[in-house]
């Protein structure tokens, strides 16, 4: 893989002529330079890191918020409030979630719609958060909000065909995947039916793991939208070619910190357990280090997505 | 047999259900002092030998049936419960039953008996077969006058309302069979019994799946006949178990050298012969015998409470074998201490293979089976609760031996209880679930699904009367569980697992009904307690109880015209000089249940208060007059009544009108919290 020489300063790439600075064009600071790939990091950019948790925390909040008025108007008389669902042995959790099922549809509704839109309209904040990553205007140490959201639109169109074509792709595989297993299982149970079932497990982790690294070069693709301003099948093959020069270390790159990111909610969860429905200052504490957990995530997130964009050359090779 | 294990007791860490000084019953004698019957009374005697084919699942049947009558009346005729024929057709009783539940699935291949010769030895030695005389199908001669009959008469307010009208005329699983000559009180006959059988693909407890072979109700089986000297015959009905007489067993079972076998009773004899295992299992004091033959089982042995237990499990299946080894290692001697020693040798535990699930959660004498994936989450409590609960009823299907066709309740509905009640005292509040910070308890699932259907029909009534298999589930198991755990709660658990002792000891081998249980609850526990259980159980008694209103305001002055001294005086309104604040509770108890609850005051100044109620009548006005104003009252604060229909309503807090001050419904932050929480966690799963 070629690139730029090594260097601190940012590279004046033909990105200075993009469309998205269009009416800008003549401000030279609305100009979104390369940067160069040490420069690419997740840590260098937390208020972008800030941006997606906020995007997300937003997206949440409006399908909790009725969730708690629903449990509000049940359980707002009650001198523990809404305390009693949270108990351990989960009674009152049972009994409202049967008995005002109809009431929490809506909710659910909602809910669904969010994980929705939260899955498509993502691309926006998750196409921002890599311009801000990648891209830095003349004489500035990070682009502006706007900036990096103009970007972001401009690269909208590459993404969200990258988006099509790679869920195609991985769902085919994940689907050929499913396929596979019940074949082995069926075709082994002769060995005993456990061994048919790790040999079936076995044969779908293969699969799964292909798409894993199917996901892996989807990333890549987008970091080489970014980078290399690449569009549709040439962002692919920039982002298959990155991968194909060192696909070990990038899927162990966007491995570990996935396996990371599950660490915390594994951790709070149990904390969270034995604290059952306390209020108060064991409340409070329990919203932190939720969000603690979510910024943790959405921070390994952003790494990851920053390694992606190291990975990818400047200009088309 | 295994209740669902819904994907989901609370016991708090302090005796949670309130303990002896709760109770207003005196303190108990030992439950030791109840007396438990050395053994049972040996009816019929059956020394039968099997020979498999694994490859076509047959089996050859052939041996001897002793019976003795032992009731009051001259007998007749003999019931043979045929219910390997309840897989013969879609015409059996049980595949024509379409109520759901256990079972419901097609199986993948037919299973019957045929009986080849059943002969009635003389005194002089010779022999009378009487097999061709035999009333097989439920349209020949009487049998078709004997549908519907149950072990006993309707008893006086018990309803037998909803019983199906199917005649099943095509059923040939409960045959008559004519005598050539009565058998009077305490005679004896003996029958030499022949019969082949063919196994069905595996379908609610019985059948082969692969090599593995589960052979459940598998053998010409006497009805019981009841000390009146009616017969408790019945068809395999859909939703129904079983009953039967107490005897001995010696069954030598025939099987390829290669295959494990597991059975009722300690193996006595274990040979060899031509490629075969031949195996001898002898076990007394038992009313059913059921066995397993696989080529694949793995074997644990251990002892347990003097116990010898072995279990046989699927290769992979190490870490849940184990998990069931440690919950019997629980169970086994707190259910001796708690309703008799567990009076057998042995104990076999069979996991079937994951193809052969049907096979799991069901129980014989000496023997049951568990279920649960190999693969399966130390915090999923599956193979624990399955084996508890299958653990559980050898004392109640296995020692006490109801009619579990007349009676499901008192087996199944106390076994669950008794499984709630293990459960919780071996792993806490999160019995059933406790992973990822989720606790859900047995008791509380209980709960909620009794709670579902209470109004839908009885619990006690026979299992054909149910209208699905769905109300089958929550009422013998849910609600009877959990009406038994909220008694325990309220009045003391020791006193409520007393009484269960004191009936499961009392009543060991000795086929009870629901009024024995109700006389042993009477006696322990008082008349208050037995009408409760009496209408739960047969008047479909539900409760809920509430908060009707909640008033404070500031204490005033007695105002208005007053004669005093012989002078009329007119007094405003106005604060009283005394000070402080006036208040009181409206509760209701709806319903026909009733339990005597708390009430919770809290005041704005914090403090708190609790009031008890005996809830005899069905309402009352709490009244109390103190330095603060009420905010908030709680019925059953503690969360005791699980049977409560309506826990929502169970609170309540002044309305805020005139000059009560107002208290403003609180938000609901936890839920906001942890909603927001899983929504990003979910969102951060899906975005892009």
């Amino acid at each position: 893989m070629t690139g730029p020489a090594a260097s601190d300063e940012p590279v004046d790439d033909e990105w200075a002529d993009a469309p998205f600075t269009a009416g800008r064009a003549a401000d030279a600071r609305a100009r979104l330079l390369l940067r160069p790939k040490s420069a690419r990091r997740a840590r260098m950019h937390p208020f972008a890191i800030l941006g997606l948790w906020a995007w997300q925390t937003a997206l949440s909040l409006g399908v909790a918020i009725p969730a708690a008025a629903l449990v509000a108007r049940v359980y707002g008389m009650h001198p523990r409030a809404d305390a009693p669902l949270w108990d351990a042995g989960g009674l009152a959790l049972m009994d409202f979630l049967w008995r005002d099922a109809r009431a929490l549809s809506p909710v659910a509704a909602t809910a669904e719609i969010t994980l929705v839109v939260g899955a498509v309209g993502g691309l926006l904040p998750a196409a921002a958060v890599m311009m801000a990553m990648g891209r830095v205007p003349r004489h500035r140490t990070a682009a502006t909000l706007s900036q990096a959201l103009s970007a972001a639109l401009w690269a909208m169109p590459a993404f969200s065909f990258l988006l099509v074509v790679f869920a195609l792709v991985q769902g085919a595989t994940l689907a050929m995947g499913y396929g596979v297993t019940q074949l082995v299982e069926s075709t082994t149970t002769g060995l005993g039916a456990v061994r048919a079932e790790r040999l079936s497990i076995a044969s779908g982790v293969v699969f799964l793991l292909l798409a894993s690294g199917l996901g892996v070069v989807h990333d890549l693709a987008r970091a080489a939208v970014v980078c290399a301003r690449a569009r549709g099948a040439r962002a692919i093959v920039l982002g298959a070619r990155a991968f194909g020069a060192a696909p070990l270390p990038l899927w162990w790159s966007w491995a570990w910190r996935g396996l990371a990111a599950a660490v915390p909610v594994l951790a709070v969860a149990f904390f969270t357990g034995t604290v059952g429905g306390r209020g108060g200052a064991t409340l409070a504490l329990v919203a932190m280090l939720h969000q603690a957990v979510i910024l943790a995530r959405v921070s390994l997130h952003a790494s990851w997505l920053a390694r992606a964009l190291r990975a990818i050359d400047g200009w088309p090779a | 047999m295994r209740r669902a294990f819904a994907w989901i007791a609370f016991v708090g860490a302090a005796g949670l259900h309130g303990d002896a000084r709760d109770s207003p019953l005196p303190l108990h004698a030992a439950i030791d002092d109840e007396p438990v019957p050395a053994r049972a009374e040996d009816v019929v005697d059956y020394t039968l030998r099997a020979r498999l084919d694994p490859k076509a699942h047959t089996l050859h049947g052939e041996g001897t049936i002793v019976w003795r009558n032992t009731s009051v009346a001259p007998v007749h005729d003999l019931w043979l419960h045929l219910y390997m024929n309840a897989f013969k057709n879609t015409s059996s009783a049980f595949l024509s039953e379409r109520v759901g539940g256990r079972g419901s699935a097609a199986s993948g291949d037919w299973g019957w008996i045929d009986v080849r010769k059943l002969v009635l030895r003389a005194a002089d030695g010779a022999g009378m077969d009487l097999w061709p005389g035999a009333e097989v199908r439920r349209g020949e001669g009487r049998l078709g006058e004997a549908e519907g009959a149950i072990s006993e008469p309707p008893r006086a307010g018990v309803p037998q309302a909803g019983r199906r009208e199917e005649t099943h005329q095509d059923d040939e699983t409960d045959a008559r069979v004519p005598l050539p000559e009565e058998v009077a009180p305490g005679a004896t006959i003996t029958l030499d019994v022949v019969f082949d059988e063919k196994l069905p693909a595996i379908v609610e407890r019985t059948g082969y799946a692969g090599s593995f072979h589960m052979v459940g109700q598998w053998f010409p089986k006497v009805a019981r006949l009841e000390r009146s000297g009616r017969w408790a015959h019945f068809p395999f009905h859909h939703l129904s178990e079983f009953y039967a007489d107490f005897g001995s067993y010696d069954v030598t079972l025939d099987v390829p050298e290669r295959f494990v076998l597991g059975a009722t009773g300690a193996a006595i004899e274990s040979t060899v012969e031509n490629g075969r295992r031949i195996e001898r299992h002898v076990q007394r004091g038992v009313h059913d015998f059921a066995w397993t033959a696989w080529d694949e089982f793995v074997t644990l042995k251990d002892t347990i409470d003097g116990v010898h237990v072995t279990l046989l499990h699927p290769p992979g299946f190490g870490r849940i074998a184990q998990r069931e080894l440690e919950a019997l290692r629980f169970a086994l001697p707190y259910f001796s201490a708690r309703y008799g020693p567990y009076p057998y040798d042995v104990l076999t535990v069979v996991h079937p293979p994951d193809d052969a699930e049907e096979a799991g959660g069901m129980e014989y004498p000496t023997l049951i089976t568990s279920e649960g994936p190999w693969w399966e989450p130390a915090g999923v409590r599956e193979p624990e609760v399955v084996t508890i609960h299958e653990l559980g009823h050898q004392w109640f299907y296995g020692l006490v031996a109801t009619d579990e066709h007349a009676w499901p309740l008192l087996d199944e509905g106390l076994n669950q209880f008794a499984e709630v009640d293990a459960m919780a005292k071996w792993l806490g509040p999160g019995s059933l679930v406790d992973m990822v910070g989720l606790k859900v308890g047995d008791a509380e699932v209980q709960a909620v699904g009794g709670n579902a259907s209470v109004h839908d029909e009885p619990v006690a009534q026979a299992a054909d009367a149910f209208s699905s298999g769905a109300n089958y589930g929550r009422l013998v198991y849910s609600r009877t569980a959990s009406v038994l755990e909220t008694v325990a709660r309220v009045y003391g658990e020791e006193a409520t697992l007393h009484a269960l002792g004191v009936y499961a000891r009392r009543y060991r081998f000795a086929h009870p009904v629901p009024d024995d249980l109700l006389r042993v609850f009477h006696e322990t526990m008082g008349p208050r307690v037995a009408e409760t259980l009496r209408a739960a159980f047969f008047d479909e008694g539900w409760v809920d109880y509430a908060v009707d209103g909640v008033w404070t305001q500031e204490a005033e002055r007695a105002a208005g015209v007053f004669d005093r001294g012989g002078a009329r005086e007119t007094v405003d309104a106005g604060a009283s000089e005394q000070g402080g604040w006036d208040s009181s509770v409206l509760v209701r108890r709806r319903g026909t249940l009733s339990f005597p609850v708390d009430v919770e005051l809290t005041f704005a100044d914090g403090s708190t208060h609790r009031e008890r109620w005996d809830a005899e009548e069905g309402w009352r006005r709490l009244t109390w007059h103190g330095p603060s104003a009420l905010v908030s009252a709680v019925v059953d604060p503690d969360g005791r009544l699980l049977v409560d229909s309506n826990p929502s309503n169970n609170f309540g807090a002044p309305p805020g009108a005139g000059r009560t001050p107002s208290v403003r419904p609180t938000a609901a932050p936890r839920t906001l919290e942890r909603a927001t929480y899983w929504m990003q966690l979910a969102l951060q799963a899906v975005s892009p």
